[in-house]
């Protein structure tokens, strides 16, 4: 069967899904928020080599970078409340949001411990020869050098976490994707439906690609 | 270091919390289903409505419970109702040996079957036993094939099978009939508006129905479900909604 391309649909249809972009957005925002300082706390950990605690770290990073993120969503979501009543409460908005923040730290985590990495040992030796302790140092000194060198990446990160909301429909949480799967299967029009819902995250993409850019301009101010 | 570890920990945990609202009001049931399976349950200018839906609604209106839908994908809706997250799914879902087994069942809601169709006005194939000889139409990729197959042990069927347009060719009378599944077969009639009908009963029953977990307090909702849908089908509404969506009674 063949029908022709409905440019009137997307149009329509194009309304539905912004009121929705709110929903994904959110889990994007609060999940980086959450995913910065979860990796900026494991990062510093590893770094700091922080005894027995880096182990712990390192078993984290491994099993969140090494499990799919859907994976990951299901035994937040559908494995954990069968044995820890606690969790049936968690809504899914909730456990998308956990799931997404837990995923990226890891992946973030690497990321930032390299910008650490990356700036030259004998900066923080200096600190320390004027007294600074090791965790002013950081503060002061390095970290902020860090930054500098880990938003590229980081953004990247982000980008792909805005994406990475689409799979939160498989835990129930009506965002764009749930949408326009949703109204695909009335009126069977199922390449308009995912093409308006791909420009609607390109956009998004597109206009965070631009403070990005901003922001790296801002930070490179210094140099 | 670990000062600042422990802030980041603490605010951590404290801002998942807040977002953590335990959702918990007693007389909600809270039924899952797709929100992708036309016409049963679908969304269309951003209004989750359908058979089921409907159904849902009038179950509520004759039961102490409100009902909340949560749309999710369809391989994720057993996993909600075992994790609890929801109460019952609403999706055409068929009762089987191995969820029942697990699961406390309603009542069946909708009964399918394997159906015949044939050309408006013809007499002569009431079911499955007058195709001896016939030709008849099966998609490709279903498993009606298999069923004829099974029903037709001495190969005296002629049986063709379409890629699509197969209702057009019976509607032309270059077959004899087709075999689909009921409910699929009503609508197909209802959407194409062909000169088609069914023939007879359908065969190989299939029955459909909403699962609970088996705990007291779920089959305490169960029951009520069923009460309601007990009513519903003796005052006609069960036949009057399936009527609306299907142009028939699939609740039979």
């Amino acid at each position: 069967m063949q029908s022709s391309f409905d440019l009137q649909y997307i149009i329509e249809l194009m309304p539905i899904l912004i009121k929705y972009l709110g929903v994904t957005m959110e889990m994007a925002l609060w999940g980086f928020l959450f995913a910065l300082i979860l990796s900026l706390s494991l990062a510093l950990i590893r770094v700091f080599k922080v005894t027995f605690i880096q182990h712990l770290a390192a078993l984290f990073i491994s099993f969140f970078r090494g499990t799919p993120l859907l994976v990951q969503l299901f035994i937040l979501y559908y494995g954990l409340p069968q044995f820890m009543p606690i969790f049936i409460g968690m809504d899914a908005f909730t456990a998308a949001i956990i799931g997404l923040s837990l995923h990226f730290s890891a992946y973030m985590a690497e990321s930032i411990r390299a910008a650490i990495l990356g700036i030259d040992k004998s900066q923080m030796e200096a600190c320390l020869s004027i007294g600074m302790t090791r965790l002013q140092a950081m503060k002061r000194i390095i970290l902020p050098q860090a930054a500098r060198v880990a938003t590229p990446s980081l953004m990247n990160y982000f980008i792909d976490m805005i994406k990475s909301t689409s799979l939160a429909f498989t835990l129930g949480v009506a965002e764009i994707m749930a949408k326009a799967q949703m109204e695909a299967s009335s009126s069977f029009k199922f390449f308009e439906s995912f093409l308006a819902v791909a420009l609607v995250y390109w956009v998004v993409v597109l206009f965070f690609t631009r403070i990005q850019h901003l922001l790296e301009k801002r930070l490179n101010k210094a140099y | 270091m670990t000062n600042f570890l422990k802030k980041s920990l603490i605010a951590f945990t404290a801002m998942a919390s807040l977002l953590t609202v335990p959702a918990f009001a007693q007389e909600t049931v809270k039924v899952g289903m797709s929100g992708r399976y036309f016409p049963f349950t679908f969304s269309k200018q951003d209004k989750l409505q359908g058979f089921e839906v409907d159904i849902w609604n009038e179950i509520a209106a004759r039961s102490d419970y409100k009902v909340e839908f949560t749309t999710s994908n369809f391989s994720g809706l057993f996993g909600m109702l075992e994790a609890g997250h929801i109460d019952t799914i609403s999706n055409q879902i068929t009762i089987t040996e191995a969820r029942l087994a697990k699961f406390a069942f309603t009542t069946p809601y909708v009964i399918d079957g394997v159906q015949v169709v044939v050309r408006k006005g013809r007499d002569d194939i009431n079911g499955i036993e007058d195709l001896k000889g016939k030709k008849v139409a099966v998609n490709l990729g279903s498993n009606f094939e298999q069923v004829l197959r099974r029903v037709d042990t001495k190969n005296e069927i002629n049986i063709v099978t379409y890629d699509s347009g197969l209702e057009q060719d019976v509607a032309l009378g270059r077959m004899d009939a087709f075999v689909m599944d009921r409910v699929s077969s009503s609508q197909l009639i209802k959407k194409s508006g062909l000169p088609l009908q069914l023939a007879g009963q359908p065969f190989e029953k299939i029955e459909n129905a909403m699962p609970f977990l088996n705990k007291p307090s779920q089959i305490v909702i169960r029951d009520q479900v069923n009460k309601a849908l007990a009513e519903m089908r003796a005052d006609g509404k069960l036949a009057e909604i399936s009527n609306k969506w299907f142009g028939t009674d699939i609740t039979q």
